[in-house]
């Protein structure tokens, strides 16, 4: 619990700090300009997203394996936190390349590309969580569908890059728009420094919503045992037949 | 700066939607943890009259 | 080597029943190629009246159109038996379970064999293509993208099969999976249409049949999971 929440304090402090050091105190690139600076936040979040469809696949697979509930929580909160990062991922790519390519969207770009239908198939599998209600159905085919996910993934990588490679497309935007920065040494610790604070703050939030999809969970099975135990005693009361099918009060 | 807007809009929303999520998961957690917390009380005040411990 | 004898057999059974249920259920199988035609006619009042823009840009819709008709396609091969309950039936059986996917794998392949025999002729007319030497290309194609959708149809059908909101679930599933099929299936097709000028006809066709071998693989080893309960 306290641990939790000093991570939290850390997370903030990390993030503002990282922030700051990014946006005001590194010097800009000598070709893409102040521009650049949208990569210290875009760079960590598409890590991240990758990161936590990774622990998404990797759970359920142990799901599948030990059938621990425990292990669908760490699921689930891998992909919701996925989505979000991802999401801010390609938000960040946009911006970044509008000013940098001229086009906010580059379908050449086999990273962008992946990366939106990654968004796509884990908004699908969110979905389908929510429409699901039995939970150790849910976590099964949850899982596999995971799974599926993650496998398709380096095959719309490859498939995107052969697009561009095969067809010898053009590169949209300035070869004089390559990445150069005027001080490297600061350039990489400002990177590596708003990687590290980001990975805090998702091992926080991944921690917070794992204790959400638990107390959820408890919640859920309550309102089906209040269910049932309801159910049983209107058949009861109107005939008069007491513990069917073995099942007595308070067993 | 050059190109404000868009560093603004970027880091922006980033900043502002990490921010976002992390307090709306603060709160559901402590939505759900108060109506755990009603459930089990519930539970008690009903389990205790059949066993008294 | 009995056993795996045993379980194409299971495999060819399935997929054999399925077959002819889908012919006996003609009107069903029948609205699905209406359907497909009805968006290939659209596509022409988006796209046309300017033919050459509807020829360039035939392969992909040839190929949306087939995904779009698969979407019905194997969603029809799973709910009859969910209606049914044949599938309980099915399960409860001591067969493998790849054997069962592959079965409706099949069925799913003949049913999208039959979609693209005649989307393909149609693209050809309403498009004004020639489709000229480029017809075993095309089967090709055909084949390889048809297997995939049937491969990664089956999967899902059986995941949303019983769902309330499957009709929304399915594609919402199914449809960015297939986003590689979808590319690698247009790429090949324009490819054999204008007689392979850039050579990379085959890396295509290479593409999809990865695709399929990967799908029907992770298809095959995960849908017992389906059948649980």
């Amino acid at each position: 619990m306290n641990v939790t929440r000093a991570l939290g304090v850390v997370a903030l402090l990390a993030v503002v700090g990282a922030s700051i050091n990014a946006l005001f105190l590194v010097p800009a690139d000598v070709n893409q300009g102040d521009a650049q600076r949208i990569m210290y936040v875009h760079v960590p979040s598409a890590w991240l997203g990758y990161l936590s469809f990774g622990v998404t696949a990797l759970a359920g697979i142990g799901y599948l394996w030990k059938r621990d509930l425990r292990l669908d929580a760490v699921a689930v909160a891998g992909a919701e936190i996925g989505v979000i990062f991802t999401a801010f991922a390609i938000w960040g790519g946009m911006m970044w390349g509008r000013p940098v390519w001229g086009v906010f969207w580059q379908w050449e770009d086999p990273r962008l590309t992946t990366t939106a239908l990654l968004l796509a198939l884990y908004l699908g599998y969110l979905l389908f969580r929510r429409l699901t209600d039995d939970p150790h159905r849910r976590a099964a085919r949850a899982a596999v569908v995971g799974l599926i996910a993650a496998v398709d993934i380096p095959i719309v990588h490859f498939s995107v890059e052969w697009w561009r490679g095969l067809h010898q497309a053009p590169t949209i935007g300035s070869p004089d728009k390559v990445l150069n920065p005027s001080a490297p040494g600061l350039f990489v610790i400002a990177l590596v420094s708003m990687v590290l604070a980001f990975t805090i703050a998702w091992t926080w939030l991944m921690i917070r919503r794992y204790q959400l999809a638990r107390i959820e969970w408890q919640i859920e099975e309550h309102g089906r045992l209040g269910r049932i135990s309801a159910a049983r005693r209107a058949v009861e009361a109107s005939t008069g037949v007491q513990g069917v099918d073995g099942v007595k009060e308070g067993a | 700066m050059q190109d404000l807007g868009f560093i603004v809009a970027g880091w922006g929303l980033i900043l502002g939607g990490l921010a976002a999520y992390a307090g709306l998961l603060l709160r559901r957690l402590a939505v759900a943890r108060a109506a755990s917390l009603r459930i089990r009380r519930q539970a008690e005040s009903v389990a205790s009259p059949d066993h008294p411990a | 080597m009995s056993s795996l004898r045993a379980d194409a057999a299971v495999a060819w059974q399935i997929a054999r029943k399925d077959a002819l249920s889908e012919l006996r259920g003609r009107q069903a199988a029948g609205s699905t190629l209406f359907f497909a035609g009805l968006v290939l006619l659209l596509f022409g009042f988006a796209l046309g009246p300017d033919s050459r823009r509807l020829t360039e840009a035939s392969p992909g819709l040839l190929w949306l159109a087939i995904v779009f008709g698969s979407l019905l396609t194997v969603g029809r091969l799973h709910q009859l038996e969910a209606e049914d309950g044949a599938l309980e039936e099915l399960a409860r059986y001591p067969v493998e379970r790849y054997a069962i996917y592959l079965g409706k794998a099949l069925a799913g392949v003949a049913a999208l064999l039959v979609l693209g025999g005649v989307l393909l002729p149609l693209v050809a007319i309403l498009y004004g293509i020639d489709l000229g030497s480029a017809w075993p290309a095309l089967l090709v194609t055909l084949v390889l993208g048809a297997i995939g959708l049937a491969a990664v149809g089956t999967f899902y059908a059986g995941v949303t099969v019983r769902m309330q909101s499957r009709e929304v679930m399915l594609p919402l599933l199914m449809l960015p999976i297939v986003a590689p099929l979808l590319l690698a299936a247009v790429k090949a097709t324009s490819a054999a249409l204008l007689g392979d000028p850039l050579g990379d006809l085959a890396a295509w066709l290479q593409l999809l049949g990865a695709f399929d071998v990967v799908m029907l693989v992770a298809g095959a080893a995960t849908y017992g999971y389906l059948l649980e309960e």
